[in-house]
């Protein structure tokens, strides 16, 4: 399903902006609506998304936590199931480790376990992605995680405009989703309307029309493989790119039809490759697609090891518009 | 330990190698780098060098039999010990280049187990294909075994299926050890570039009176100076890469980026050899004097006739010219040598009458033949290279 919600803009803010301006829009619109985590209060986070928030909205909706992201994970889940929608901040997405009892199997459960008579519309929001020289326990993509679960809903926005308009869908949301925010993007500007919008969970973009080959990319990856295109198109190759948005809901009829377009995928996305998330979207194209396919589909992720400090060993795990160009130029024969 | 020798892969996709002779007996002694053994590949007949000193032992191939690439076909042992019975395979070096990046460090713990590969055995049994390819095989009932794979590594593809499928008609029978390596590419590739380049063609008819005056004039002093008989061919080449220095566009191919000029002039010379035709080089025609292309054109027919040519005698070419003359040929077209964009067919000097100033004359005339393709050159730049090059032929400056 092509998307038919993009509204004109004539304005760009960078990704942070819109995730604010996403939260600040649906305080004002909902008063249920409040914010927790580590830092988020006076500091506005490390990454500073939320600068500005507590002023407006006071400390009983902007609210300071200790370290402890079991317990207040689970105070969101237990506010939600009595009527509140609590947009939880994990500040690192590695330490989603903490929550995982609270996630897999309370928020992801509540609303089958109770015969439907309990809901939990949270919101968790995290981040992911590396390259910003955080080490091993600050730099995982630990998506693939909760896509596993039944029960939770996964965003992975990849643009400005899709942040502000997929987060206000997921605050909307009846259910629990996780959200995630990769860190490096937050500087990242584009066009996003003034105006009230969302961006429906399920229904994946076509970032750029292509010929010869697919690529299937998520969060980050999105700009990498944009870029890797501009470098195809340069000798000659004509690459798609197509952004699912959700891993769950996940839209699987536009990656199929992309791939049967081209007959050559490539699928990327910064969790680790192995058992990750590319393997779940290589399955549905490799099924749903498999007579119109030239070439294997091939994936590409993070490495099989600990995220490593060391710079140019870190930029080396994780996919490069140059290794996707590589990697495409080969499947395509040039 | 024994040392294998392995038919080796000297150009790109070549897939087997004829073994021509042994040099060395059975138990005879032999130094690294002394010539072992003589093979021919699809395009010349080459020497071999042992890879190590010993004995040869345990030839398992012998004259005139065809082997795949990578396999073993003797060994080079210490006097007194005995080959390995076992086949061993050789990787032969024919792989993608995408197995290896990103799971590097992954694999960085030591293991046992002999990398992933497929050896060359392995690969000529199973034809690989893409399940796009093979739906559309069946769908237009394309039979897999006439079809050559072009993925990356040989792999049959939708394209592939397309292009067979449109000229039906001209896939070969898998007739696999039949005909020579020679006749079985002259079939190839004639019929893949008649059936995928659009070609056209200009005639001309030049006077050759000039010709033969300059040939008489030269062949004496590049007799005496160089050794080396003149031709009119050799007249023609270095005429024509002169010419061509002022036409790129017909010193040039077609890419699958559009038309490429070719950097160096080097012209191909069309030649019978036993069993179908070969096109050696002459390199940087343009810039080589006339004795010299004399030698090169000399050489290079010999080397055809014995079936010595190496692989670098038949390289990027540029320009080819086929000279049927001295068959009494009046005219013939030619089929051009993709990635080149011409090919010049040259007919037999004869004496014609031609209006000469309002008079009936009795003149040397040649006809001349271009081939082009119209996807690299048009109409009016081949009319223009052929009247240049009438115009060389007319007033010969060499």
């Amino acid at each position: 399903m092509p998307d038919t919600t993009r509204a004109p803009a004539d304005r760009e803010i960078t990704f942070a902006q819109a995730i604010r301006e996403a939260l600040a829009e649906e305080m004002r619109r909902d008063s249920t609506v409040f914010i927790l985590g580590e830092d988020v209060a006076e500091a506005g986070t490390p990454f500073k998304v939320l600068a500005g928030l507590l002023e407006e909205f006071g400390k009983e909706r902007v609210l300071d936590t200790p370290i402890s992201e079991a317990g207040f994970t689970g105070l969101a889940v237990g506010a939600a199931m009595t009527g509140m929608r609590p947009v939880v901040d994990i500040m690192f997405g590695d330490f989603v480790t903490l929550t995982m009892d609270q996630m897999v199997n309370q928020a992801a459960k509540v609303h089958y376990m109770s015969g439907g008579k309990w809901r939990v519309p949270m919101v968790m929001r995290t981040t992911m992605g590396a390259t910003r020289r955080s080490a091993a326990q600050h730099s995982q993509s630990l998506h693939a995680w909760f896509c596993h679960v039944p029960g939770l809903k996964v965003v992975l926005p990849s643009t400005p405009y899709d942040a502000k308009g997929l987060l206000k869908a997921a605050i909307r949301d009846e259910n629990p989703v996780v959200f995630f925010e990769d860190k490096m993007m937050y500087k990242l500007k584009g066009p996003v309307p003034a105006e009230d919008y969302t961006v429906p969970l399920g229904v994946a973009d076509v970032k750029r029309v292509g010929e010869d080959i697919t690529l299937i990319a998520t969060s980050s990856m999105v700009q990498v493989a944009l870029g890797a295109a501009a470098l195809l198109e340069e000798i000659g190759i004509s690459a798609e790119v197509v952004d699912p948005r959700t891993m769950w809901p996940l839209d699987e009829k536009t990656l199929i039809d992309s791939a049967k377009k081209t007959s050559r995928v490539i699928v990327l996305d910064e969790g680790y490759e192995r058992y990750g998330v590319t393997a779940e979207l290589a399955s549905v194209v490799a099924t749903g697609a498999f007579y119109d396919l030239d070439a294997p589909v091939k994936r590409m992720g993070a490495m099989h090891v600990p995220i490593p400090f060391s710079p140019p060993l870190e930029d080396a795990t994780v996919p490069t518009e140059q290794t996707v160009f590589e990697a495409a130029r080969t499947m395509c024969g040039k | 330990m024994a040392i294998s020798v392995v038919m080796p892969a000297l150009e790109m996709a070549q897939e087997t190698g004829k073994l021509i002779s042994w040099l060395k007996k059975e138990g005879e002694s032999v130094a690294k780098g002394e010539p072992l053994l003589e093979i021919e590949t699809d395009k010349a007949v080459m020497e071999i060098e042992s890879p190590g000193d010993g004995v040869l032992a345990g030839i398992k191939v012998h004259a005139g039999t065809e082997v795949p690439v990578g396999r073993t076909i003797a060994w080079i042992v210490r006097p007194g010990e005995v080959p390995p019975a076992e086949e061993v395979t050789v990787e032969s070096g024919r792989k993608t280049s995408t197995a290896t990046t990103a799971s590097a460090m992954s694999n960085a713990a030591p293991s046992n187990r002999p990398p992933a590969s497929t050896t060359s055995t392995q690969a000529a049994s199973a034809i690989k294909s893409s399940p796009k390819a093979r739906r559309l095989a069946s769908e237009r009932g394309v039979n897999f075994a006439g079809v050559r794979g072009s993925g990356p590594g040989g792999e049959i593809l939708a394209s592939d299926i397309l292009a067979a499928a449109e000229s039906k008609p001209a896939a070969p029978p898998a007739e696999v050890g039949t005909g020579s390596p020679i006749s079985r590419l002259m079939a190839e590739r004639t019929t893949q570039s008649w059936t995928t380049v659009p070609h056209f063609f200009v005639v001309r008819e030049v006077d050759a009176g000039a010709l033969n005056e300059a040939r008489q004039k030269l062949g004496l002093a590049i007799e005496r100076s160089h050794q080396a008989k003149l031709t009119h061919t050799d007249l023609l080449v270095s005429l024509v890469a002169r010419v061509l220095q002022k036409h790129p566009r017909i010193n040039a191919s077609w890419t699958s980026n559009g038309v490429r000029e070719s950097a160096e002039i080097n012209v191909g010379l069309a030649m019978a050899v036993e069993d179908g035709v070969v096109a050696p080089v002459v390199r940087n025609a343009d810039k080589i004097e006339l004795g010299e292309i004399a030698i090169q054109r000399r050489d290079l027919t010999e080397r055809a006739r014995t079936g010595k040519l190496r692989p670098a005698d038949i390289a990027n070419g540029t320009f080819t010219i086929s000279n049927l003359g001295m068959y009494g040929v009046d005219a013939f077209t030619a089929i051009i040598i993709p990635p080149q964009a011409a090919i010049l067919a040259v007919g037999t000097i004869a004496d014609r009458v031609v209006p000469l100033d309002g008079h009936p004359a009795i003149r040397p005339m040649i006809t001349l033949t271009l081939s082009s393709d119209h996807r690299v050159v048009d109409g009016a730049r081949a009319a223009e290279f052929m009247r240049d090059l009438a115009s060389a032929i007319g007033n010969p400056q060499l």
